[in-house]
């Protein structure tokens, strides 16, 4: 079975980087999972955990706040305000994600 | 002795000298090592902000969203000069000073209309003096360029984009390769460069939906671009200082071998002769 590349980036340093089986990311609106073989898709990010599941067992867990998610093909890019093993104390501006006001802009747009 | 005074004096003022440079050597060290640590920190999120905005660079989205369009024609367009506070860097200042003249000139050239933005006061000077228009000015970007730095140098910019006011913008700065290899750059920021993804953004799903994703991503991706370069250029400026004060050190030091061989020699002579004087009174009296 073939694996996703992974990359997780924060403006100040690359948070993981590696092969993995799968993953659980905290998208804006509840939590996507990825498999490899997944359909290009680029998702907003809320915050939350991020679960890797590594191809040999075991899983990495990170908290993200905000930020991005891409997929084309097996690789797989997290850009992220915050990405750490914990919470911080205070998000960081950027990271703030107002779901009610997304919902609000969709409808706009029809 | 008089002769022998003169180097003497010449002496300890190159020491004074060399002492100054070396100092400025040191401190330009200690600053690189850190500026070079931000700018390795801060180039895989910008490369994959940069691959993930070129994905989402379609036609299709241009028309509604102002950032994203693509003159036809480029009338007017912006350019943001990045230069140091200081000087004694060598050619570091110089180089960007040229690059932008070539550039202004190549755009005018071409019947475009320039606005020039300069960060850094010697680039102001420059411009300045020889009587060029310049838009807006900056010297208050420190030695440690922050994200807030960069979104309020190009806000002003982004907005003129997107509001027509502006067809281009492109930044002049170093580039960073090594603490010796610093040259000349010019980014293309705006209208956003790489792949127009024709068609390939109907592969993609987008959630919750590509306008709101954009206009999450666009600033941020300009803001970034922007850190990217203050912090690059930051480096090169401390990587050409480093160069320019180690060889002035390194100079400083042949001109004193040099003045110290002449004041021994000066001073030999004299004793010498001192010597000779003596001989000659003893053999006077004999």
């Amino acid at each position: 079975m073939s694996e996703l590349q992974v990359r997780v980036v924060s403006p100040d340093r690359v948070v993981f980087e590696g092969p993995a089986a799968s993953l659980v990311a905290p998208a804006w609106d509840g939590k996507v999972g990825v498999l490899p073989g997944h359909a290009p898709m680029i998702a907003l990010l809320g915050s939350g955990e991020l679960s890797i599941d590594l191809p040999e067992g075991g899983s990495e867990r990170f908290f993200v706040a905000g930020g991005v998610l891409k997929v084309e093909g097996d690789d797989l890019i997290i850009l992220t305000e915050y990405g750490g093993t914990e919470a911080p104390e205070e998000l960081p501006a950027g990271a703030q994600l107002d779901v009610g006001e997304i919902l609000e802009a969709m409808e706009s747009a029809g | 002795m008089a002769g022998s005074r003169d180097v003497k004096r010449r002496i300890k003022s190159v020491e004074n000298t060399r002492q100054i440079t070396r100092t400025m050597e040191l401190v330009a060290t200690s600053k690189l090592k850190r500026a070079t640590d931000r700018v390795r920190a801060a180039a895989p999120y910008n490369d994959a902000l940069a691959s993930i905005v070129g994905s989402l660079n379609a036609p299709e989205l241009a028309e509604k969203f102002p950032l994203l369009r693509r003159p036809e024609r480029v009338e007017r367009a912006a350019v943001l000069l990045l230069t140091a506070n200081r000087g004694l860097a060598g050619g570091f200042n110089a180089n960007l000073i040229k690059e932008a003249r070539l550039l202004l000139e190549r755009l005018a050239g071409e019947g475009i209309e320039t606005a020039l933005h300069i960060v850094g006061k010697k680039g102001i000077a420059y411009f300045r003096f020889r009587g060029y228009p310049i838009a807006s000015t900056r010297v208050d970007i420190g030695d440690h360029p922050s994200m807030d730095d960069a979104e309020s140098v190009i806000a002003g910019l982004r907005d003129e984009f997107a509001a027509g006011r502006t067809d281009a913008v492109h930044i002049v700065s170093s580039e960073f390769i090594s603490a010796t290899s610093t040259p000349p750059r010019v980014t293309h920021l705006l209208p956003i460069q790489g792949r127009s993804a024709s068609g390939g953004l109907d592969n993609f799903i987008l959630t919750p939906k590509a306008e709101i994703v954009l206009e999450r991503l666009l600033p941020a991706y300009l803001r970034n671009s922007t850190y990217r370069a203050l912090v690059e250029n930051m480096a090169a400026e401390q990587g050409a200082r480093r160069s320019a004060m180690k060889s002035a050190t390194d100079n400083a030091g042949d001109v004193l071998e040099y003045l110290t061989r002449s004041y021994n020699r000066a001073r030999q002579g004299q004793i010498t002769q001192e010597i000779a004087e003596i001989v000659g009174g003893a053999a006077a009296l004999e």
